[in-house]
């Protein structure tokens, strides 16, 4: 009976009652859609990172990443290479040996990192191959081709064909280059990435610096949650010159930005259900004012005053479970159909590539996220209906009951 | 069972130059089975007297004794208890529970002392039958006349078997057929069951029926009569 007379209460004033929940509707998509889209932010800056660049896992001697010398190659490399292949958690692997130059046009030069890469395996591990826009993926065929990106091929004036040379230390500390020809233009959705890289066949760049051996294991793994046990395998491979570093630790600012993203989505929610909350309280200090003597008849017939708290916050619990429920149901409306969209910010799109961001984002709200949310305002809903019923039971029912409105 | 009213006084603004006395230093009795009407011109203090009877209201002084046991000693949770089990209340302005049908509003308090659906189901339709309700069981309070709420209210106040009931102005908002439609419920249950009515009116058409006749001035027992020729 407590439960019909306070759901029957919470529909009395119908228009007063649709226009909070309408309130907390809109407020909860847009807070949906406001996470769902840093998450999604965040999730592609993550994985266009991971795609395009760290992949899950990389190897490299001690103390290459911090000071990458070109003598500074990882110890023992074919004992590790042969247990990747034989690992059956690991999707793919590829090696590089890596050069710190220069890169010369007849027009400007541009310090750079060459990458000399394995093409079959490196065409699998990240979609370079698949985003050439101007001429084509390296082959075996012709003398030192090169890949340059679009940007640097904007700033040296270049075009497939062009000539370009390349200039690095070898391992004698002499200086070394040649020249290369543009094979085609890459582009990833990091400008910045784009700026310092450019790739090469892997034998061209051996010869030039006249060392075997290579720089830079990268590696994926075929389900994310086996990548620490991956990573302990490696290791246990590897010679103890050489360290392994997943993605967070390759891009710890990436890491914790992702870390930080949770904790901001946590205000924007709490913030929001404080917003709504107070909201409540007015409207449920209305509802329950104007109904003060009907409170006091009720205490005159014999209701307990536990009895009538009960009441009261059953009424705000429901409105929190009514607001909730049509909230998060319109959320997922709007999320799914945001999903299949996407949303574009074209406009936006060099400040998006400076972070390695697409100009499509898709909106991503974990179902843990949507629990969080639901409790919290059904919880506040529920605290928020504590001081009106305060209010009431403070009054004895003759004193309610000569309240009229 | 009786109730046993002691030099009982209600003062409102007492700490003013022009305070009220509402209720001076009353000493009542009334036993079980009384049909009792008190009259009196407006604010002679009737309501304040039936409140405070029914323990809704706290007297400035004095007891309030119902078989001998003060019930303004008792805690909050006991007080609301006792009303519960023992004291129905009838307003003026009936004072249902809009949400509620008139079947739901009877149950309603009679769920509150802990007894079955069924039995709550049970008595509360032989209630609103008795008093001619049988058509309107699952009406909400808007949708029946001034006479059938004040029916329901009646109702409301017999389903948990109390043995006061305390009215103020029952009829007031009433016309002729309706007032003489809810004495006769009133007088019968009085007449079968015992149950104790102390109403509060002006009416002349209600005074006539009553067995005992209160007549209130200025927080004052001027007259208490009690009529042996009751007119039907
Ligand atoms: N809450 C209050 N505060 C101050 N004075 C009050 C209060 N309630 C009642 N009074 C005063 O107490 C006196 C008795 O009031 P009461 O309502 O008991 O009279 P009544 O006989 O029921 O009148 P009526 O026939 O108009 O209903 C009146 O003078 C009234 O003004
Ligand atoms: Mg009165």
């Amino acid at each position: 009976m407590l439960l019909k007379l306070a759901w029957r209460n919470l529909w009395r004033n119908k228009l007063r009652t649709s226009i909070v929940l309408g309130a907390m509707v809109f407020g909860l998509v847009g807070v949906t859609l406001m996470i769902g889209f840093m998450n999604g932010m965040m999730d592609n800056m993550i994985s266009n990172t991971v795609n395009w660049q760290t992949s899950h896992l990389q190897v490299h001697k001690k103390g290459y990443s911090a000071d990458p010398e070109i003598h500074k190659t990882i110890e023992s490399s074919r004992g590790l290479e042969l247990l990747l292949d034989k690992t059956a958690q690991i999707k793919v692997w590829t090696s590089r040996h890596l050069a710190q130059g220069m890169i010369a046009s007849a027009r400007s030069t541009r310090g750079i990192t060459i990458n000399g890469i394995d093409l079959q395996k490196e065409a699998l591990i990240t979609p370079l191959a698949q985003n050439i826009y101007d001429g084509v993926w390296l082959d075996d065929k012709g003398r030192n081709p090169i890949l340059v990106s679009k940007k640097i091929a904007q700033r040296l004036k270049l075009r497939a064909g062009s000539k370009v040379v390349l200039t690095f230390t070898d391992k004698n500390g002499d200086v070394s280059g040649a020249a290369f020809r543009v094979r085609g233009l890459f582009e990833t959705p990091s400008s910045a990435f784009d700026e310092m890289n450019v790739f090469v066949r892997k034998a061209d760049l051996q010869l030039l610096s006249g060392i075997e051996g290579d720089h830079e294991i990268a590696l994926l793994v075929n389900d994310i949650k086996q990548l620490e046990s991956v990573k302990e395998k490696v290791r246990g491979a590897m010679a103890q010159s050489n360290s392994v570093q997943n993605w967070e630790e390759l891009q710890p600012m990436l890491a914790a930005m992702s870390a930080s993203m949770a904790s901001s989505n946590i205000i924007i929610l709490v913030i929001f259900v404080l917003a709504m909350g107070f909201g409540i309280v007015n409207i449920l200090l209305m509802s329950v004012f104007e109904r003060t003597c009907e409170f006091g008849v009720l205490m005159a017939v014999g209701m307990q005053k536990h009895k009538i708290l009960q009441l009261i916050l059953l009424e705000s619990t429901f409105l929190g479970l009514v607001g909730a429920t049509l909230g998060l149901l319109l959320s997922l409306a709007a999320l799914s159909i945001l999903n299949v969209t996407g949303i574009s910010l074209t406009a936006m799109a060099d400040g998006l590539s400076a972070m390695g961001l697409d100009t499509l984002l898709y909106p991503q709200v974990p179902a843990s996220d949507f629990a969080v949310i639901f409790i919290t305002v059904v919880l506040a809903s529920f605290l928020a209906g504590l001081y009106p019923a305060r209010q009431i039971l403070k009054q004895e029912p003759v004193q309610a009951m000569s309240e009229k409105h | 069972m009786s109730i046993k009213l002691e030099q009982l006084c209600k003062i409102y603004n007492a700490d003013t130059d022009f305070p009220v006395h509402a209720v001076n230093h009353l000493d009542l009795e009334i036993k079980q089975g009384e049909f009792v009407a008190v009259m009196g011109p407006s604010g002679s203090g009737k309501t304040t007297l039936l409140n405070m009877l029914g323990g809704i209201d706290t007297p400035t002084s004095g007891k309030v004794l119902i078989d001998g046991n003060n019930i303004l000693q008792l805690h909050d949770k006991q007080l609301i208890a006792f009303r519960r089990d023992n004291i129905g209340f009838i307003f003026q302005d009936y004072s249902l529970l809009p949400v509620l049908t008139a079947l739901e509003n009877v149950e309603f308090v009679m769920q509150l002392q802990g007894h079955s659906e069924q039995e709550c189901r049970k008595r509360a339709t032989d209630l609103l039958i008795r008093v001619g309700l049988a058509e309107h069981l699952h009406k909400r309070p808007a949708k029946l006349s001034g006479g059938q709420q004040q029916r329901v209210a009646v109702a409301r106040a017999l389903a948990p078997s109390p043995k006061f009931v305390m009215a103020d102005e029952p009829t007031a908002n009433l016309d002729a057929k309706s007032t003489a439609e809810l004495l006769d419920i009133m007088q019968q249950l009085n007449e079968q069951e015992g149950t104790t009515f102390i109403f509060s009116t002006h009416d002349p058409r209600v005074i006539s029926r009553a067995k005992r006749v209160i007549v209130f001035e200025d927080g004052l027992k001027k007259e208490d009569t009690v009529q042996t020729e009751v007119s039907q």
